[in-house]
This record gives C-alpha cells, structure tokens and sequence, in this order.
C-alpha cells in the first residue's frame, strides 16, 4: 500500500484494503492502519500566533484560521496557540533530531513492516470493536429506545492498556537512532512497565523515573519493572509524585541526550513529542473506522475517551478530527469534586500556561505553582493536559467533561457486572459518563468508548471503596 | 489411532482406549448424555458456531497471534549459532489473561441456549472461576462458584473479581477436589435449571470432549499461522499440563501429524522424589477420580495425595483421560520440571522478551532449557503461552527475595 504523507492526515489515513494471495479474507493486517502520517510542515511563513484568552466555544468555522486545524501542529509543535517547545537550548538539537528521525520514518517501509509485526503479535492488533450488549439495554428509555454502545478493546493488548503502542513505537524508533539507552517518568508505573516491556523486548537499556511516594503506593509495579530488567529510580524532590519524575527525567535527559532517548508516555511535552505520541495511538481510530465499516457500514456518531495527559483519546480521535459529524467527548477526573480543589480536571478547571514544554491548560494556583492533583485513578492524576486537546477543546470540536470518583467507581462495577469486563478505573471515568450521555441521544446513534485498560490493578482499591 | 480418536468421541461411553468414561452415579447419567446430545448438535449448528466465533473475536480477542520470540531463540542458540527457533501462541492475551475464557464463554452460550439459568462450577486457583464468572455476567446467567477455603485465602484477589463480576462464591473446606465434588452435588439438587461447567479436559463423558473441543481452536489458529509464517507445520509443540486443556488445545488438531511432536510438561513441584509435586503422568497410578478413568497420585491405600506445584493451576492430582491415552500410545512425550525451574524461566521470558508467562506456562517454557540442545538448527518450536504472570509477581518477587537472602546468607559464611 503506497504511503501518502498527504497534508490532511485523515485523508491519507483511509483504508485500502488490498486483498494479496497470501492475505486471509477475514483478516486484515494492522499494517493498513497504522502507516502514521505527520503532517507535511508550512512553508517558513507560519500563521501569526493568536493569544486570545477566551473561553467562549465556538464553531470551528468562525473561530479558527482553517489552516491550524488542518496542520496539527504547524512547524513550530503548536495548535493553534498551544504546544511548542519551551525547552532548555541542550535539548533543541535532540528535539529536531527526533522530529527529522520521525518524518524519515514516515517512508520508511521497512520500519513501517517490522512495526506492523510487533503490534500484531507482540502487542496482539488489532482489538476488537465490542458491542456492548447488556450496556447497550441498560441505557435503553422505557420504550426501547436507545443508542448503540461499542467498546474499543484496548484493555487487550500486552500489558493491558493502550500505553504499549506508543512505547513499542518509540522503543523501535530508539534503536533505528542509534540509542542503547531509554529513560521514561511513570506515575502509578502502566507507563513505566509499558516502557520496561519494551525495552526488554528490544534489548535496551531502561530507567524509569518514579516519585518515591508512587513506588511505596506502588510497590507491585516497581517490582514488576525490576523483574523486566529496568532500573528504577526514586525521585524525592517536590512531592514525590509524577510531575517531579517527569521533571527529573527530563534532566537526564538533557545530560544524557547523546546515549539516551526520552520515551514519553502521553501526548504532552515538547514537540515533536504530542505528535509523535498521537501518530504511535492513532492506529486505534484508524482500525475504529474500519470496524465501524465492517459492522455497521457507517462511521461512529459519537466518540468517549478519558483525559489524564490525553494519549489514549487522541489515538481514537485523531483520526476524526476532520469528520464534523463525529462528534469528540473527552471525560477528565473531577476526584472529590470540582469545587473540592482535589480533582484533575484541567481542562475545566485550569489555566494556560508552560508545564513540561508545551503551552497548554494546566492546573496552578495564583502563583503559577503546580496545583497537586487528585484522582482515585492514577493513571489521570496529571496536573497538566495535551496541548492538543487544550487547542480542541478552545476551537469547540472537542468537549470535555468531567466525573467524580465515586461516579467512576460505580461505573467501575457497572461494566464488570453486565459485560464481565473489569475496567481500568481511568476508563470507568469515560464509562461513567455514559449516564449523563445515553438520555441525550437519539435512537440507534452509535457510541464507541475507548475501553483503554482493564481493571485487574485496581480491584483492590475498588472493592476497598466499593465494600463488596 | 486417530480413527480411535474420532470414535471415542462419538460414543457415548467417552473412551480414550481404556481411559475416560462415566463412572458416575445414575442420577448422573442421563443428564450426562443430554449435554452430549445438545453438544453435538451445536458442534453443527452454523448459527450457534456464527455466534461464537463473534464472541471469540469481539469479546476474547481472538484469534492470538503467533509470536516469534527472537531474543528467546537467541538465547537458546548454541556456541555455533544454531538452535531452534522458538513460537510463543499468545493465549496470555484472551480476555481474563488465559486460555480458560474460550471454554467457559462457549459453555456458557451452550448453556443459555439449552434454557439453563444457573451456572456452577469449581475453581481451585481461580482462573476457571473468574473466566466463567466474566462469562456468565456477559450473558445474563446466574453464577455460582465453589471453592476451597485454602484456595480462597490463597487467590483472594481472583475471589474479588467473581464478586465484581455478580458471582456468588461458596466455600468448602479443603481444594479443589473438594470443591468439585459439591458443585457436582449443586448441580445434581437442581438438574433443569443449572449447568455444570466443567473448566479442563476431566471429569465423565462428555466433558472431556466438550473442553477439548472448545480450547482446540488454539490448535486450529496455530495450524493457519504457521503455514502463513513459514509455509509448514510446527516441529514440536510444547504445553504445561496440569489437568490438560490447554495442551489438548493445542495438541489436537496435530494429532494425526505423525511428524509434530508433542510434549507435555507436568509440575515436578519440590522434585518428583519429594512427595511434593503434581506430576500425574510421571508418578500416577490408574484409577477413577471425579467420574472418569486416568492416571492419578493415588496412595497405597487409594487415597489421593494432595498435588503442589509453585504454577497454582498446575495442582491436580488427575489428568485428563484424553492426554493418558496419548502417553499409552507413545502419540505424546511427558516431562516435569521443578518449581524452581518455573520460576527462574518466569524470569528469562520476563527479562528478554518482555513477556511475563504465567507460573503454569512457565513449566513449558522451562522445559526448552533441556529439549532446545537435542533439536537441529531450524527446527520450529510452538510453546503454548496459556497465560499471563501478573497473576504471579507476588510469588516471583518473594522468591527472588528468598533467593537473594539465601545467598547473602551463603556468602557471609
């Protein structure tokens, strides 16, 4: 199948599906979905940057020069007013190099074949497009209407979560950079023993950064890490948690940036890194649009992901982003509650500002320090958001919500008893906001939830919760 | 010898030449034979086969791929270079973590199809309980789950997610045998309205065949991948066996390949001298255990030895009459390996794959330490990864930690 590294990246995203001698009719390799295809740079004269701090949605039309939402990002990392490189100098050369590195590979059949064949049997692409039936009749109003649920299984990769495609990808990447060695920062360690995985698969060097306060609440997974032969460090400064081993595997980084490749785990940091992320996890939308064919011959009506850094729901949404019927619905951690100041719901509740190298929404107190946040899910108890999804959310293609603890612990449970599916608790959050949803929306209109981990690591603290 | 096979699948008295059959009470045996019946009929009724592919496909996330474990072949290559390359079939990566899930989600639509209400089944480590409990929440059944007291305290958190998923747990004192000997008194109290479903290839006609014949997709998938990989067969297959479903997943569809060879690999637990294993086929002595006939760890006295294994779902003092009769004919090869040779390739998979097998599956992958030396270069090995080690990182990690104390202690000596 030629590569096209069209301008629009949609477009050149759409399946041709080629049936070859050797190709089963029922199986359709992931090397169809997963040709990433950045976005071609602007020519040297770039948009002017617009700064208006409003926070009135708008149609996408009035808003925003079309140009910025077709290059996502432009030359510069940025969408729209956010993203961008706020970096120390050290780190531009390796930043740009990556960036070369990315595109080259863009063309690159033989990279593009040997990644086809570890995300289908090492990581075990493509998962399935689920209907949820018994989901689908809970939503049901009392006349039988109602819209149609469907479950996209990334709970079924290796290790459980969406995470291993982008460090597959990455860690492939790496190797092709001439790096022996990877560093990466993990909160409650799904990114971390992504990263480990791969590493040991790959034969690289790893160290993964941790806050000392994560490694005690997270004492498996540290473990977990060890036992793939990873070093893991403990980072004591600051609180102790995810913001400060990113910061510190940043600092590695740039001491190190010759021997060493940052695999980041979310669609944050400096560009290329939201890019690149996005392009490594949009093989979920892809596949979702030829699932949506296949069982349906239509595209999805309305798409539901959870927010912590983003990565997971730009890997689904990406690929719609330019189908104005599509209609995006990003779900963020309101914790105790939004008013509680213990949540993470930055996108409602936050700030633009810098965080980890990229302009985005974060959140922060009057100071400009970092507000900790809170999340009964780990996995989006991160203070800042995508830049992406701050520049998606301002021209109004995007909506974010958000949903408490409690809402996703019964959510939680709900998925577990009507389709013996154990979610992962920052899943339940996407889940949870099916409550609010399904009464709004019209008979037959088709939901697909990005189901991104399973729950096993947190049945223990569910059930605490939960009293079961 | 196939043609043996075939036939003894048909009968109704379940035979695998002198192993299986139905040695159960009457009350038993009629309801026994309806289920045969109704298997049969789905094993041709295109809609039920239809509905349980897309089960397959959409909610297990078949098929598995076919994995070919570079860095582990590399490992395995000897001071030439040459060795045999090593094929992991992904059963870690079916929902639930196991190959246990393609047996109880079709059993479940059998049973729902047959009007059943109520689910019963034993578990011992909890992997059946939890696949069947999952399945039954997927289809609306009702599910109960009877364990033993020892197993429940052991595999808590397997306990946790059958309750998650709506499963009402019943304790009896002891394991597993135990436990299987009340879900079989549940089930008999009330006949129209629960089914048994049997989690291995054990236990009276038809259940044997009707496990088999649902796991036996991981044979028929391995068959396509390897001629889509390298135009041929597997060389050898290799499976842990505790009861025997995955490995007769696996094994069957190459039985009548008189050039596959199949190796099975049983828990030798503390050593097979020890008295503290699970080894059935090394050390088993025929009788009859829960309605069928096989090799078992009897005593002088027919007593039943309680099995160990480190690999919790390795512990069974039975086997599946099926895999006995393959033993009896020579058509299977079966080895042991030791809980710490389990555990110590847990951690090569782990460390140079990224893969972390479950302690089951890690029986078989030890077991390449001892066969890869005889193989010739080239030879196509498929190990069936039957599951995932998250399961187990507790146990590793207690090891290793032994392991380091142990040492230290030696040193300071």
């Amino acid at each position: 199948m030629a590569f096209t590294a069209a301008s629009s990246s949609s477009s050149a995203s759409k399946t041709q599906i080629s049936l070859t001698p050797h190709s089963p009719l029922t199986s359709i390799s992931p090397s169809k979905f997963n040709k990433f295809t950045p976005p071609c740079p602007l020519n040297s004269r770039s948009p002017s940057i617009r700064c208006t701090l409003t926070k009135q949605h708008a149609m996408v039309e009035d808003r925003v020069d079309p140009a910025a939402l077709l290059h996502r990002p432009d030359s510069f990392g940025r969408f729209g007013k956010f993203g961008g490189k706020y970096v120390p100098e050290t780190l531009m050369h390796a930043l740009t190099q990556l960036e070369a590195a990315f595109r080259s590979l863009a063309t690159d059949d033989e990279f593009q074949k040997e990644l086809d064949g570890i995300l289908r049997d090492y990581v075990g692409r493509e998962t399935p497009l689920y209907f949820a039936e018994r989901l689908t009749e809970h939503y049901k109003h009392p006349d039988g209407k109602g819209p149609l649920i469907y479950l996209k299984r990334e709970d079924l990769n290796h290790t459980g979560a969406h995470k291993i495609n982008n460090a597959v990808a990455q860690a492939l990447l790496a190797k092709r950079l001439g790096k022996k060695r990877i560093i990466a920062e993990t909160g409650a360690g799904q990114h971390g023993v992504a990263t480990a995985t791969v590493c040991a698969r790959f034969g690289l060097e790893c160290v993964i950064y941790m806050g000392a306060q994560d490694m005690e609440r997270q004492s498996l997974n540290v473990f977990r890490m060890r036992l793939l032969g990873a070093e893991v460090r403990a980072v004591h400064s600051g609180t102790a948690t995810l913001k400060d081993a990113t910061s510190e595997a940043i600092r590695d980084w740039v001491t190190n940036v010759e021997s060493t490749h940052y695999i980041l785990g979310s669609v944050a940091g400096p560009h290329p890194y939201p890019m690149m992320v996005r392009e490594f996890h949009a093989v979920i939308g892809k596949e979702t649009r030829k699932q949506a064919l296949d069982k349906w011959g239509g595209k999805p009506d309305v798409l539901v992901a959870c927010v912590g850094g983003g990565s997971n729901a730009m890997g689904l949404f990406h690929e719609f982003v330019e189908d104005k019927d599509v209609r995006l619905i990003g779900v963020e951690a309101a914790g105790f509650g939004l008013d509680s100041g213990k949540h993470a719901a930055t996108l409602t509740k936050g700030e633009v500002g810098v965080l980890h190298g990229a302009m985005s929404y974060l959140l922060q107190d009057d100071d400009g320090q970092i507000i900790e946040p809170h999340s009964i899910s780990a996995g989006l108890d991160y203070p800042g958001v995508g830049p992406e999804h701050s520049f998606l959310k301002d021209i109004g293609r995007a909506e974010y919500y958000s949903i408490t603890d409690e809402e996703a612990l019964e959510a939680f449970k709900r998925l577990s008893r009507l389709e013996g599916i154990i979610p992962a608790l920052e899943t339940s959050h996407a889940l949870a906001y099916l409550e609010k949803l399904c009464p709004t929306l019209p008979h037959g209109t088709k939901v697909v939830l990005n189901c991104s981990g399973r729950g096993d690591k947190d049945v223990q603290t569910a059930i605490k919760h939960l009293k079961l | 010898m196939v043609n043996q096979m075939e036939e003894a699948s048909l009968f109704s008295t379940g035979k695998f030449g002198r192993f299986g059959g139905i040695f159960v009470p009457e009350t038993l045996v009629t309801c026994l034979n309806k289920l045969a019946d109704e298997f049969n009929l789905v094993l041709h009724d295109s809609h039920f086969q239809a509905e349980l592919a897309v089960a397959l496909r959409d909610y297990v996330g078949r098929e598995t791929p076919l994995y070919f474990a570079q860095r582990l072949t590399n490992h395995y290559k000897n001071c030439n270079g040459q060795g045999p390359e090593i094929y992991l079939k992904r059963e870690d990566l079916n929902h639930g973590g196991a190959h246990k899930i393609n047996n109880a989600i079709a059993q479940a639509m059998l049973a729902k199809r047959m009007g059943r209400k109520r689910v019963v089944a034993a578990t011992g480590a909890g992997q059946h309980g939890v696949a069947t409990a999952a399945a039954c929440a997927k289809l609306d059944l009702d599910c109960t789950i009877v364990m033993g007291d020892v197993d429940m305290e052991r595999q808590s958190s397997n306990v946790l997610m059958m309750k998650l998923f709506g499963a009402q747990i019943t304790s009896v004192q002891g394991t597993f045998k135990d436990a299987t000997s009340e879900a079989i008194r549940k089930w008999v109290e009330d006949l129209d309205i629960s089914y048994y479903l049997a989690g291995t290839a054990v236990g009276p006609h038809p259940c044997p065949t009707i496990v088999r014949q649902f796991q036996s997709i991981i044979g028929k998938e391995t068959r396509k991948q390897a001629m889509e990989k390298w135009g041929g067969k597997p060389d050898v297959v290799v499976a842990c066996v505790g009861s025997g479903s995955n490995a007769l997943g696996i094994f069957h569809e190459f039985i009548g390949d008189e050039d596959v060879r199949l190796i099975g690999v049983e828990a030798a637990g503390a050593g097979i001298d020890s008295g503290k294993h699970s080894a059935t086929m090394a050390k088993g002595v025929i009788g009859v255990y829960h309605g069928a006939m096989s090799y078992l760890l009897q005593d002088d006295e027919g007593q039943i030895i309680g099995p160990h294994s480190i690999g919790v779902g390795l512990e069974y003092p039975g086997v599946s009459p099926e895999l006995c009769f393959l033993k009896d004919i020579g058509r299977a090869e079966f080895y042991t390996v030791t809980d710490e040779e389990a555990l110590d390739a847990y951690g090569l998979v782990c460390r140079v794959e990224g893969i972390c097998p479950a302690l089951e599956a890690s029986h078989a992958l030890a077991y390449l330490g001892k066969l890869c030396e005889g193989l010739p270069n080239g030879t196509k090995v498929v190990v069936n990864c039957s599951g995932g080690g998250n399961k187990d990182a507790k146990t590793v990690l207690n090891y290793q930690l032994e392991k380091q104390i142990a040492s230290h202690t030696c040193t300071s000596h």
